[in-house]
């Protein structure tokens, strides 16, 4: 399949990207917490390992057979990169940190338009997703990106970005123009992750179409891609719920204040 | 029933699927190795069922648990009705996978290469007896509209 194994200069313009990204991150907090404001030291080791994730899995050899080592590089830079970068919640940072102005005006129209509160749709993100991933593995897409590194990173980066859309939609940590409800991203998250274990195990029993493994390395990878999915989207669910507890928790706060507020 | 015996009782009902999803996938699945990863006489419909019920018993479990602190904090949680709502969702859920999963959608048998009567009679039985238990807890819950107990 040609990832993971050699990687070229498209793998590495990855990695390089993905440092850059980190490095950026850090100076940004740095700066924030240079002139007093609070930001959890959690979210800076949480965007570093999440970089390093992403960046080892674009460029390093990862263990395993070819299927096997394709679908831990794929759990790295589809699903949990992207849940530990998006908890650091990089967008809120760099609103942070920008001065008034131009940029910073610009980033926010772009944050709060009609166009990302529609990709965030958490069934519209989970559909970009779930619906890309279904079609590189059911369709003969996987295989004419074979001998084509390029596209092949193409592709990867489409799961990047695919990831990164998902989580955000999720985990509404970021400002956004819309708040989806509690219900709806619940739901979504477990549709969705029934999506990912219908293909993983659609995938223990026949490999993407015009590609050959042996079965042991396409049973492992399957098993790989089913309980690391498991996983991630506990974490997800975690997100989801400790954001409700807290939400919650502060309701009944201020419910109880009014309570005692009212004589009698 | 009260809105108040309604907290413990969906966070035990959460908690019961996400235990017994749990029980089957750890135990029956990757310990014993009774059940399969996939069978080819799997239907498509079976499959997709077994997906949203795997990714649901995950999400239940974490809900649950947030839903017991929930209760907690609210000082509304009862341990009987708690443990009622725990029977009924993992009792439910087992026997929702013994008779669909297992037999109508033949999605995998609930263990290979033996006589299998006896395993599918304990399964189904166990969830039975499970679904009973529950009831039997929260029938003073019931009897009492009112909640208080």
């Amino acid at each position: 399949m040609g990832t993971g194994h050699q990687a070229g200069p498209a793998q590495w313009a990855a990695a390089i990207a993905m440092a850059g990204a980190v490095a950026a991150y850090l100076a940004a907090a740095a700066r924030l917490r240079r002139r007093g404001d609070a930001w959890p030291w959690l979210r800076d080791l949480s965007f570093t390992t999440g970089g390093t994730a992403v960046a080892t899995a674009a460029a390093a050899q990862l263990p395993g057979g070819q299927f096997t080592s394709h679908m831990l590089q794929h759990l790295l830079v589809g699903m949990a990169g992207p849940l530990l970068l998006v908890l650091a919640r990089p967008v809120t940072l760099v609103l942070r940190v920008l001065p008034p102005g131009r940029t910073r005006r610009t980033l926010l129209a772009v944050v709060q338009s009609r166009l990302a509160a529609v990709l965030v749709c958490p069934p519209v993100a989970a559909l970009i997703d779930f619906g890309g991933l279904w079609m590189m593995y059911r369709t003969p897409l996987l295989a004419a990106t074979h001998d084509r590194p390029w596209v092949h990173a193409l592709l990867h980066l489409r799961v990047f970005a695919a990831g990164m859309l998902f989580t955000t939609a999720l985990c509404r940590l970021d400002p956004m123009r819309h708040r989806y409800s509690l219900a709806l991203r619940a739901g979504t998250l477990v549709v969705a992750s029934a999506a990912h274990a219908v293909l993983a195990k659609s995938l223990w029993a026949s490999p993407p179409p015009g590609l050959v493994f042996p079965a042991a390395d396409l049973r492992t990878g399957a098993l790989l891609m089913y309980y690391g999915g498991d996983l991630v989207e506990v974490g997800l669910a975690l997100v989801i719920v400790l954001g409700w507890y807290a939400e919650t928790g502060r309701s009944l706060s201020r419910e109880r204040r009014r309570m005692d507020a009212v004589p009698g | 029933m009260s809105v108040r015996s309604d907290r413990s009782l969906w966070a035990g009902v959460l908690l019961g699927v996400g235990a017994s999803a749990f029980a089957d996938e750890a135990v029956f699945h990757r310990l014993l190795r009774w059940h399969r990863f996939y069978d080819e006489s799997a239907s498509g419909i079976g499959l997709v069922s077994d997906g949203l019920f795997h990714a649901f018993g995950w999400f239940a479990t974490v809900f649950g648990l947030a839903a017991v602190a929930d209760a907690a904090r609210r000082g509304v949680l009862r341990g009987r009705v708690l443990g009622g709502g725990v029977l009924l969702g993992g009792g439910a859920f087992q026997l929702y996978d013994g008779i669909v999963h297992h037999k109508l959608l033949r999605l995998h048998q609930s263990r290979y290469g033996v006589d299998i009567s006896p395993y599918d009679w304990t399964w189904n039985a166990v969830a039975a007896l499970m679904l009973v238990a529950g009831c039997w807890l929260l029938l003073p819950a019931l009897r009492r509209p009112g909640g208080a107990s």
